[in-house]
């Protein structure tokens, strides 16, 4: 054998190595080796920043998580110490972290069926109704997804504005004072939160039209020869053939909505009194705003256990168990 | 400790160090008088004129080549950071009053040169910031401070024409304002959020407070802080401030609109409300800070550092010591209007004889800076959590400090 196949091989028994194309070599083709080499040599750029930008700064942090690595390190890593789950068993006396823990699942609790609740009736209605104007209302829902986060804090303070803003505006037309949403601690998670929906339903609603679209009309008609309500055919058939698109997207905006960060980071940073502070904003702050290194890492990896748990469970139960 | 215990961090700091560059500076430096290019970095505003001081300075030096990086403020640090950490920093810099503690804990920068430069030429609080457990790493380059801002016009309305000199005054002007004047707010403070504690200095330090005092020891929870404390929250419980400010708001407009009538502002705010507000003109003032024991406001500003790792200190020095003597500094008014860190250079010009000017250099004079710790914002993010409990209503001021006393006391022993 020759040495080539022997070095690919060795790689690709640890499973990392792309499958080269095994079944059903009827043709001339090039030796294995060569294949093999082919491969790796056209997967070699990828694999090279893979390793530079994602694997070695994910294993860094974990290694990170169980040092004291502060400020002082910056200059002289060798000098943190290892100190075993310490950052762990604070994190969970630390009532700002779990305090930044609630407000997240909040977020999440409220956000993701608001989500995909809205980004579901507003997919099917523009799949179905209104010939016309579809494409604008399209582009409208989408818009806020492409909008950059700066633009539309500036747009959602104007309609927050206690005193000059656009819902204060509406309020004292009929008479009344409107709340301070962002500097009351009850309303400001909730009011992140519908800026958050705003921004996220377009998403959603590409994916279900998508999704709509490979429904076949046949299947549709059928229901409508047998009688079928609208809803009824919603329920019957919309519902169940969407079931992997839903999945998807449940997935999805739940794993966005776990990082939250940039909502929090533009419009209150956090407040008022720790509100809306969520774990993504806290870990931020204590790695760059106080160089807890050591402390933020252990919470990225609590952070990354719960969302890998939640995901887990997700596609547990929202799987189509008839297949 | 285990085997792994020590290797654990050595495996990161094996990692990090592959990104440090090989620069050992391998023995000597390079003399000031030959041939050699230095690197300076600069943030914001300050960056761009630089580099045109940096001109006239090759001009006049020709075998010195300037090369001039402007840095935005919001990235500043974390390049800063990252460039402390790669062994990369420039031979100059331009570092604020509060990363220096830090920047002096990693170790990367060179102690200032007291035979080049004077302490008794600056303003002690623009020293001050610059030094480090007694030894000094950053040359004052230019110096602020917070006075107070009121409206004139309004204030005339409302039947007052003397700016107030004492707390009763400044409370007694922001009802009048309201009650007689119409404006929505009575004095703009920060409720909440980051660096609120910028806004209580004004208090705190005229009160007699502080928050670590020159030994080194948590004193948030002094009588003088409490009470300074009490009087920033009562403008909230009397709806004299807005309770609800929001990160990025401007004050100015609302300074212009009429909303706001008194604000503390720094000599920045001269240039903004002169070209953002120009209908404002003569419709406005600037006082010192309303006293309580005195009339003391925070002092921030920028120094000029050297890094360790330079090989071009001799010609550092000389290039800092250009732009921080009496000439450099008047000729970095004229082109920035940042306020002189070399008091000499206030002895003629307009930097002597504007009214304006001499209010903030009186308020100068007095200004305290914070302590150059390692962990400042840490500190004052406990302080930021106290005056929001209080302007929320929801602790009073003693409670609050006695909390922030004993979390900062955990800070400072470190």
């Amino acid at each position: 054998m020759s040495t080539t196949t022997e070095k690919a091989r060795g790689p690709r028994k640890a499973g990392t190595a792309p499958s080269p194309a095994t079944g059903g070599s009827r043709g001339r083709k090039p030796s294995m080796g060569v294949q093999n080499a082919a491969g790796w040599l056209f997967s070699t750029p990828f694999l090279v920043l893979f390793t530079v930008f994602m694997a070695f700064p994910i294993l860094a942090t974990l290694v990170m998580s169980f040092t004291d690595f502060g400020l002082r390190n910056v200059t002289r890593p060798w000098e943190a110490n290892f100190i075993g789950f310490e950052n762990y068993v604070n994190l969970f006396g630390d009532e700002k972290f779990l305090k930044s823990l609630f407000n997240t699942g909040y977020f999440v609790v409220v956000g993701v069926p608001l989500t995909i609740g809205i980004g579901l009736v507003v997919a099917v209605l523009l799949n179905n109704g209104i010939d016309r104007a579809r494409t604008f209302f399209r582009v409208g829902f989408y818009a806020p997804v492409v909008t950059t986060i700066v633009a539309v804090a500036v747009v959602w303070r104007f309609v927050l504005d206690p005193s000059d803003g656009l819902i204060a505006g509406l309020f004292s037309e009929v008479g009344w004072t409107a709340p301070d949403f962002l500097g009351s601690e009850t309303l400001a998670m909730p009011s992140l939160i519908v800026m958050a929906v705003w921004r996220n339903v377009g998403t959603v609603m590409v994916l279900f039209i998508a999704g709509l679209q490979a429904i076949p009309t046949e299947v549709r008609e059928a229901a409508k020869l047998d009688g079928a309500s609208v809803w009824q055919e919603f329920r019957g058939i919309t519902v169940p053939l969407l079931r992997p698109t839903l999945l998807y997207a449940t997935v999805i905006t739940t794993i966005g909505y776990l990082n939250v960060f940039e909502e929090p980071f533009v419009m209150t940073q956090g407040g008022p009194s720790d509100s809306t502070l969520t774990v993504s904003l806290n870990m931020y702050r204590e790695g760059f705003n106080f160089f807890h290194m050591g402390y933020a890492s252990a919470m990225a990896y609590v952070l990354f256990v719960v969302i890998m748990g939640i995901t887990v469970l997700q596609l547990r139960l929202l799987k189509d168990n008839t297949k | 400790m285990s085997r792994i215990a020590r290797t654990a961090p050595a495996g990161i700091a094996l990692a990090l160090a592959v990104t440090l560059s090989a620069c050992g500076s391998s023995g000597g430096d390079v003399a000031a008088d030959e041939k050699q290019t230095l690197t300076v970095w600069a943030m914001g505003a300050e960056g761009e004129k630089l580099a045109e001081v940096a001109e006239v300075y090759e001009k006049a030096n020709p075998n010195i080549t300037v090369k001039v990086t402007p840095i935005g403020w919001d990235v500043a640090h974390q390049k800063l950071v990252s460039a402390a950490a790669a062994g990369t920093l420039p031979d100059v810099a331009q570092m604020g009053g509060s990363y220096l503690g830090e920047f002096a804990e990693l170790g990367v920068l060179e102690p200032v040169d007291t035979k080049a430069f004077d302490k008794k030429d600056f303003f002690p609080a623009g020293w001050e910031q610059g030094e480090v457990d007694g030894t000094a790493y950053g040359v004052p380059w230019y110096v602020d401070t917070r006075v107070l801002y009121y409206r004139t016009d309004l204030a005339e309305k409302a039947g007052v024409t003397k700016a107030p000199t004492d707390w009763k005054g400044l409370k007694d002007l922001a009802t009048a304002y309201q009650e007689k004047a119409g404006t929505k707010w009575g004095l703009s403070i920060q409720p909440s959020g980051l660096d609120t504690v910028q806004n209580f200095y004004s208090f705190l330090y005229s009160a007699g407070g502080e928050i670590v005092n020159d030994e080194g020891e948590a004193v948030v929870d002094s009588p003088e802080a409490v009470k300074a404390l009490k009087e920033y929250g009562s403008y909230f419980d009397k709806g004299l401030s807005n309770k609800s400010v929001q990160p990025g708001y401007d004050v100015v407009k609302d300074f212009g609109n009429g909303r706001v009538p008194m604000f503390f502002g720094g000599p920045w705010h001269v240039t903004l409300l002169n070209e953002g507000q120009p209908q404002l003109k003569g419709k406005w003032a600037i006082a010192n800070v309303p006293a309580d024991a005195s009339s003391t406001s925070m002092a921030g500003g920028s120094s000029l550092v050297v890094s360790k790792d330079s090989e071009h200190k001799a010609a550092a020095t000389e290039f800092i010591t250009y732009l921080t003597d009496t000439k450099g500094q008047a000729d970095w008014y004229e082109r920035t209007k940042d306020l002189p860190a070399n008091t000499s250079a206030w002895e003629s010009g307009a930097l002597a004889d504007d009214a304006d000017l001499q209010i903030f250099k009186k308020q100068m004079d007095t200004a305290k800076s914070s302590p150059s710790l390692a962990n400042w914002t840490e500190i004052t993010d406990k302080v930021d959590q106290a005056i929001a409990k209080v302007t929320q209503g929801k602790a009073s001021a003693e409670d609050a400090l006695k909390t922030a006393q004993s979390e900062i006391e955990g800070l400072v022993k470190q």
